[in-house]
């Protein structure tokens, strides 16, 4: 899983969410590390649409009342919850092997 | 922000549609984050979102073609219908995954091996020299055809002279080519350096990155030790800083002050690292022939003109010093001065590769035109629907560009690779001073040949097939009967074609690898094996006479004894294929004088150990080696002198023996001085000196006392392998002094290899293009074969029904085409024949029309031709007429 996708999934595992409002949540989870735009936000949006991680809210009601009309909300799917979980478990083993290896070793100059 | 919304119309379509809104909202609350952080804020954020767009392209691309099978109706028939046209021939292309992977790889061989070889040319020939106004450059030197010298060098004194008097030159320069013993805290490093007159770099027009020029007083004898560095040497020895200037360098024990750093461009023509100035004495005259020259003329001026002033300011030397007239100066173009030994290489390889791109060129046509001749059909119906005629030509045009793009950059990688391969297989023989990676001309050759190639031998052909009416197509067609004549013809000429230029090429290729194994198995006169070398540089203030240069190498060969595995330890002034030359002349006792029009050879001058001739394996024709009382007597006392073959025969022609014969140094003897003779004690059998095609000049071994300063080439002769001992011998070296290094380290064996390095590439291109060339044919045949066949299968069906044997059916196929191969091979051979004629002066005695060859490439190539047509033959034979008369 891509990065950006890989935080997508996550700021929308908070709150539905419309795309500024993504691309501003993940900015704040990375820290500003990743800054999505225009084309490769949506676009992305669209490719997690198609295998079945997120979903596009239709229905009003689930619509906060303050937000217009106009913008497209989306919500994490089942599917979606799934694989955020795996991919964090995958990343989470993957940061244990490294800090194990990255432990100063005994006899090494400091 | 409506420039946003421009911008997202390159973005894909369908994000756009639904999304377009909502982006430009976004774009337009990122850019008004930025408000108040400054314009360059705003500016990062255009360009973030302009390559985010730009990002969205080759994506979409990929998109649109994983989806092609489910494409309904494109939109983009609104257009040009230039998309559909690509996806449609993607599609078709896709369909016949093999042909069109063959037709890929058919071009990208061809135009691979093109670019290999342009980029050469292109290196050689065409591009320009990296300095200001490089066809203002030219090469100056001097030439005595009496001396059977073409270039002699050029004396410092001529130099001089040309240099106060000329008025057609912005500047005249020499240059010496000088290695300097680099003291380090290790001990001693090699550094390959030059020494010029102080004018060199205003001829090339390079500036110094730092510091100046050499002026004047630095360019005069005894002037102050001075050097500029190369920009590498900097960086490598000072990391670039700018305190280097006044920096002080030792080098050849003396101490030499920075003055300058030079930019790469000045390392011209190759690998100097650091330029001393010449210090050259005009007044001192007659001295030796050995500089190189260069000069740039002032605008305007021809080389005709350039010429005739050099000859105009030589007249006062004419009229004093040469009153023969033996030595005249001369200019040239630069370029053709260091692309002569290239040209017929050059101009044998370009036409090589041009046969080649010619094979493969016909074989891309034979499948094109069998795919068109397959799919008659298909267009046929299509015009019958409606389609415009224009609308299947671009469709045809568009797939084969799409064929010519593939081929054409898996060919420039290709060649690429081959050309870096090439160039560092040939250490010593790839010039220095021409680069071969690739440019803008490269690149423009690259797809002009790929689209010529693949538009003139893919499209042609195909709208040749497609060139019937409607009717008269649908209908042959439908009936899947066998191929038009004219199709079929046109197959079968190709097929020839195709032949005829792997066999001109197989024998060619042929030719050139036997004047290569000719050449390898030359006797070089010496013996190569076991044998290790390696050069010392004595400086000057290490041993100031000859008495002391003497002491010392006799140090250096008694160290050089004690290593284990060594048997013999010889000293040389000058080894054989090491690039070296040393020239002066020798007139017999009782010679008739000599009339101002007859030769005064040059003859090669070495110093030689009494052990050198046993070491190097040098034999003996008649009389005896030289022994340690040779030249016991010093400079000044006669003394005995050993002669090649080739001297004995030019001095004393006729003569059986000439031990006891006697010469002296020089053309003429100084009246009144007491003359120096040296009388002949052996006959040595002629070595190949300057490499085992050059011919062999007369030549002279002096006993060691009498140059022992001049003799810097050390001989190992081993019991076991010589390379084993390299560094023992360099520690040895260490021990007897640290300040002079042991360089150029080679073992005989590689020297001889390195001196046909060229000829060993280009024979082998030539081989590999050759070979290329066969499996092309090859394929290109069968290819044809197999297509025909299938187009009978209809024919022979009926022909197995009525009752024709197996054999029979197979026969009649090979016969058909071995036919055809057999036309293409004879066509071909009779060509080579012909053209070994151009071949000659590559061919080292080699006859254009060698038997051995002729035979080896008629029977390669019938065994090809037979091979790629039993196949198709043999599938034809097992037609099984039921299933092949039931097809329809």
């Amino acid at each position: 899983m891509k990065t950006r996708e890989y935080l997508i999934l996550l700021a929308l595992a908070e709150a539905d969410l419309h795309g500024l409002a993504i691309a501003r949540a993940v900015q704040e989870l990375s820290e500003g590390q990743t800054r999505l735009w225009p084309v490769s936000l949506y676009g992305t949006l669209e490719s997690l649409e198609g295998s079945g991680l997120i979903e596009e809210l239709e229905d009003a009601r689930h619509r906060p009342a303050d937000e217009s009309e106009k913008k497209r909300f989306y919500r994490l799917t089942r599917t979606g919850h799934r694989a955020l979980a795996t991919e964090t478990d995958r990343l989470g083993a993957i940061v244990k092997i490294a800090r194990s290896r990255l432990k100063p070793r005994p006899g090494g100059a400091a | 922000m409506n420039v946003y919304r421009l911008l997202l119309r390159l973005a894909p379509r369908r994000l756009r549609d639904k999304h377009g809104r909502e982006m430009e909202a976004m774009f337009r609350a990122q850019v008004a984050e930025t408000r108040g952080r400054g314009r360059i804020a705003v500016a990062a954020v255009w360009i973030c979102a302009l390559a985010d767009i730009a990002g969205a392209i080759p994506r979409n691309l990929i998109h649109l073609w994983r989806r092609r099978g489910r494409v309904g109706v494109p939109r983009e028939r609104r257009s040009l219908m230039i998309g559909s046209d690509i996806r449609y021939a993607w599609r078709s292309l896709n369909h016949q995954r093999f042909a069109s992977v063959l037709v890929i790889g058919m071009l990208a061989l061809g135009i691979g091996s093109t670019v290999a070889v342009f980029s050469l040319v292109n290196g050689l020939f065409l591009r320009p020299f990296p300095f200001p106004e490089p066809d203002r450059l030219v090469y100056v030197n001097e030439t005595a055809p009496k001396w059977n010298l073409e270039m002699t060098g050029v004396n410092y004194h001529d130099y001089a002279q040309w240099r106060r008097d000329q008025k057609l030159f912005e500047a005249i320069a020499l240059y010496d080519e000088r290695a300097f013993n680099l003291a380090t805290d290790q001990g001693s490093d090699r550094m390959q350096g030059a020494a010029v007159t102080m004018d060199f770099m205003k001829v090339l027009g390079v500036h110094p990155v730092l510091g100046r020029m050499f002026n004047q007083e630095e360019d005069s004898p005894k002037g102050p030790l001075v050097t500029m560095i190369g920009e590498a040497v900097w960086q490598e020895r000072y990391g670039g800083r700018s305190d280097v200037l006044g920096k002080e360098l030792k080098l050849n024990s003396r101490v030499f002050t920075i003055i300058g750093v030079l930019p790469k461009a000045a390392e011209f023509p190759g690998g100097v690292r650091l330029w001393v100035p010449m210090q050259g004495d005009p007044s001192v005259n007659g001295s030796s022939y050995s500089y190189d020259g260069y000069a740039r003329l002032k605008p305007g001026v021809t080389l005709e003109q350039a010429n005739a002033d050099l000859m105009r300011t030589q007249q006062v030397i004419f009229d004093t010093r040469d009153k023969e007239k033996v030595v005249t100066p001369f200019a040239r173009d630069m370029r053709e001065q260091f692309t002569r030994n290239f040209g017929t290489v050059a101009s044998t390889l370009g036409a090589a590769v041009a046969l080649l791109l010619m094979v493969a060129c016909a074989n891309v046509a034979a499948l094109m035109l069998a795919r068109a001749l397959a799919r008659r059909r298909e267009m046929g119906i299509r015009l019958a629907i409606g389609a415009s005629r224009t609308r299947l030509l671009r469709q045809l045009l568009v797939e084969n560009i799409m064929l010519s793009i593939a081929g054409g950059a898996a060919g420039l990688a290709i060649g690429q690779w081959a050309i870096s391969a090439l160039i560092t297989s040939l250490p010593d023989q790839a010039p220095t001073w021409a680069a071969f990676s690739l440019d803008g001309r490269m690149v423009a050759f690259t797809i002009a040949t790929s689209v010529a190639t693949a538009v003139l031998f893919g499209w042609a052909p195909a709208l040749h097939a497609m060139n019937n009416d409607v009717r008269g197509a649908i209908a042959t067609a439908t009936a899947n009967s066998t191929a038009p004549v004219r199709g079929r013809r046109t197959l079968w000429a190709l097929v020839v074609a195709e032949f005829a230029l792997a066999s001109l090429m197989f024998v060619c290729g042929g030719l050139l690898v036997r004047a290569y194994d000719r050449v390898r198995n030359t006797d070089p006169g010496f013996d190569p094996s076991n044998v290790l070398t390696f050069t010392i540089a004595v400086p000057q203030v290490k041993t100031p006479d000859d008495a002391s240069g003497l002491a010392f190498r006799k140090r250096v060969v008694a160290r050089m004894r004690e290593l284990p595995g060594v048997k013999e330890v010889g000293m040389i002034s000058c080894a054989p294929v090491s690039n070296c030359h040393w020239g002066t002349f020798y007139t017999a006792e009782n010679a008739p004088p000599r009339g101002p029009n007859d030769a005064d050879p040059i003859i090669l001058n070495r110093a030689a150990s009494p052990e050198y001739f046993s070491a190097m394996g040098i034999r003996l024709k008649e009389g005896r080696f030289f022994n340690s009382s040779d030249g016991a007597g010093g400079i000044d006392k006669d003394s005995t002198i050993i002669v090649n073959e080739t001297f004995a025969k030019q001095m004393w022609p006729g003569q059986s023996s000439v031990i006891g014969k006697r010469v002296h140094l020089g053309s003429t003897p100084r009246p009144g001085s007491s003359i120096q003779w040296l009388s002949v004690v052996g006959v040595a059998k002629d070595v190949k000196h300057y490499g085992l095609e050059q011919p062999v000049r007369p030549g002279v071994y002096l006993p060691e006392p009498l140059q022992p300063r001049a003799m810097n080439t050390v001989v190992l002769k081993m019991a076991g392998d010589p390379a084993a001992i390299a560094s023992a011998a360099r520690a040895a070296m260490r021990d007897v002094d640290p300040e002079i290094p042991a360089y150029d380290m080679r073992t005989m064996d590689e020297r001889l290899a390195r001196s046909r390095s060229l000829r060993a590439a280009y024979s082998w291109m030539l081989a590999v293009f050759a070979v290329m060339a066969l499996v092309l044919a090859l394929g290109g045949s069968y290819g044809v074969t197999s297509y025909l066949v299938s187009q009978r299968t209809r024919e022979l069906g009926i022909r197995v029904a009525l009752g024709a044997k197996r054999s029979d059916i197979s026969r009649t196929v090979l016969k058909g085409s071995l036919a055809v191969v057999s036309i293409g091979v004879i066509i071909g051979i009779a060509g080579a024949i012909g053209a070994g004629r151009f071949l000659a002066s590559l061919l080292f005695g080699v006859p254009p029309y060698d038997a051995v060859i002729l035979a080896i490439a008629a029977i390669a190539l019938a065994t090809t031709g037979f091979l790629a047509n039993w196949l198709p033959a043999r599938r034809a034979s097992r037609v099984d007429p039921m299933v092949s008369l039931r097809a329809d």
